[in-house]
């Protein structure tokens, strides 16, 4: 793994913690860990990796998806990432509306900038 | 925000439109109130949109059970088991696991049925088995979490008691509460339903009667008068009986979108005066509806036969209905909203209740007839609908008394019918005691009911007739 992954896989760990915080306002932590544990169960039917995501009331890590991209240098790290963000947000805003939601993605895209948040259900 | 819609008659409307989507709601009562029929008629009417349940049960029915029950309603059908409605034992997880897998059994439920709505049938089987509040109330919170996350509108249906629905930590947690009673009242059993708390939508708050038929659940939204000052425009029209006289001492007739009360003794004719008004307005292209508690439609035809009267052609083309509901029938909590909605749905421009009297009888809480004719007046004056409500004086010679409920004062026109005795022989006299907006003539004036109508004779030439 170059260090070009290694630098992606960081940036989406800061991507999804301050997601984290930022929905944390809204749901607590208990609710925000419950729905990353429910995105993550949807989308290990198409990325087993996403599994090793790791997240608890500190906060969210990607250490061991980092470590697995060692095995499996193929895994299209943006894909799975970015249907994870897509995915998290669509239930967010289902569950706190649309109107935060893009409270939060306009604070997100700020900082990040060039993430596709669509709050909108397609 | 979205709403789950219950499909059942009239809750949608009190709950603006449905219940909030997500949201954990409880619904308690009694053994036999009513509740499982109540979450079932919603899952059914939901699976006809598309919606996926998982019904799980604790000590409740067994799945044989269920749909034996089940089928005799017209929501039910089976071809929604197992694809729409799933089934599934909760309470055999509880005997064998636990307390601790519940909520690891309902998220792996969940997440191999995917449903969009989820029920528990009886919760209150599952507080009975946690060792303590403490630990139970842990469970509430993380369930409630985990459930909203997993988008699912929640029914909890468990046998609470009122007095539990304030203290018990499931109801502090709880978006919605639907509670359901019954209560004796007069001659019927009675089924009430009461939301309690509904976040997330503003609902239609007091007590809503509902009856289990074999559609299903029907609601009966409680009626009552608006808090605030009723606004509504007064309409220069006049709305004739077609009876010269008295039209002339009303000086050409009621005024559009007012109320009468017609008060009189039995046989003074107070039913007939009240058909006439109708006919006139039929003969002027009016639609109009009579509301009978006391005759059937035939027996009214029959009389205003008698009269001179030929309603046939006027029932025949839609612009005269009369409905007959018997008095052991009357039920003043569903008929009051029926009546609203019988006078929305036929575009009625003069209406008539014979009698209001027989309404006050059916029910024991005379405040609450006082508030459903309140707000059926409220709703007639609104939709400038010429009413006239008619009510039996039973004090035959004594014409003081209009209506023992103080209905009087919500009436904008008071006509009496009275008898006296004249020269050792029975006469009837008609007055009018108030026409508002109506400089009325105040005599009272003799009247005879021939087979050719109603005539109004000259004012009685005798004194102290109304002491």
């Amino acid at each position: 793994m170059n260090g070009l992954v290694e630098k992606k896989i960081k940036r989406y760990e800061n991507l999804l913690g301050e997601i984290w915080t930022a929905s944390e306002k809204y749901l607590g932590t208990f609710s925000v860990k419950l729905l990353v544990e429910r995105v993550v169960w949807d989308l290990s039917q198409e990325y087993r990796e996403i599994e090793l995501l790791h997240f608890d009331e500190s906060g969210i890590s990607c250490a061991e998806i980092a470590a697995s991209m060692k095995k499996n240098p193929e895994l299209s790290v943006d894909d799975m990432f970015m249907k994870f963000i897509a995915r998290y947000v669509e239930i967010l805003a289902r569950l706190i509306g649309h109107e935060k939601t893009e409270k939060i993605a306009k604070k997100l895209n700020k900082e990040f900038g060039n993430i596709p948040f669509n709050s909108k259900e397609e | 925000m979205d709403k789950l819609k219950t499909g059942i008659k009239n809750l949608d409307g009190i709950l603006n439109g449905g219940i909030p989507v997500y949201s954990l709601n409880i619904v308690s009562g009694s053994p036999g109130s009513g509740k499982t029929i109540f979450v079932q008629n919603i899952i059914f009417n939901s699976a006809r949109n598309g919606l996926k349940s998982l019904y799980l049960t604790t000590i409740s029915e067994s799945q044989f059970k269920m749909v034996r029950h089940l089928q005799e309603f017209e929501f039910f059908s089976d071809d929604f088991l197992g694809d729409k409605f799933i089934y599934g034992d909760l309470g055999a997880v509880l005997r064998k696991q636990g307390t601790d897998e519940v909520l690891g059994y309902l998220t792996e439920m969940i997440k191999k049925h995917q449903p969009n709505i989820l029920v528990i049938d009886s919760f209150k089987a599952i507080r009975d088995i946690f060792p303590d509040e403490k630990t139970f109330k842990a469970f509430v919170f993380d369930l409630a979490a985990a459930l909203s996350i997993w988008e699912v509108t929640v029914f909890l249906v468990g046998e609470y008691e009122e007095k539990e629905l304030t203290i018990l930590s499931e109801f502090a947690i709880a978006d919605g509460i639907f509670h359901l009673y019954g209560q004796e009242e007069k001659r019927f059993q009675k089924r009430y339903l009461r939301i309690l708390k509904m976040r997330g939508t503003n609902f239609e708050q007091g007590e809503h009667l509902f009856r289990i038929s074999p559609a299903g659940i029907e609601v009966y939204p409680r009626i009552k008068p608006e808090g605030k000052e009723l606004q509504y425009e007064v309409k220069p029209g006049k709305k004739g009986f077609g009876i010269t006289g008295l039209d002339e001492m009303l000086s050409g007739g009621l005024t559009e979108g007012t109320i009468t009360l017609i008060s009189g003794g039995t046989g003074t004719g107070k039913t007939a005066l009240a058909l006439k008004f109708l006919l006139e307005g039929a003969e002027k292209c009016e639609n109009g509806l009579f509301l009978s508690f006391e005759e059937p439609a035939s027996q009214l035809i029959d009389n205003a036969r008698h009269l001179g009267w030929e309603l046939d052609k006027y029932l025949a083309d839609g612009r005269l209905d009369i409905k007959f509901v018997s008095p052991i029938e009357l039920d003043i909590d569903k008929h009051a909203f029926e009546i609203l909605d019988m006078v929305n749905k036929n575009k009625v421009d003069r209406f008539v209740i014979d009698s209001i009297s027989l309404f006050e009888s059916s029910v024991s809480d005379i405040q609450k007839y006082r508030d459903y004719l309140w707000a059926i007046g409220q709703q007639l004056k609104k939709r400038h609908i010429t009413t006239i409500f008619t009510v039996l004086n039973e004090d035959l010679f004594s014409p003081v008394v209009v209506t023992k409920a103080q209905i009087s004062l919500m009436a904008d026109n008071i006509i009496i019918l009275r008898y006296v005795e004249d020269n050792s022989s029975i006469k009837k006299v008609l007055g009018i005691l108030k026409a508002r907006g109506i400089n009325h003539n105040k005599d009272l004036r003799e009247y005879e009911i021939t087979p050719n109508g109603i005539n109004i004779l000259e004012k009685l030439d005798k004194g102290n007739i109304l002491r």
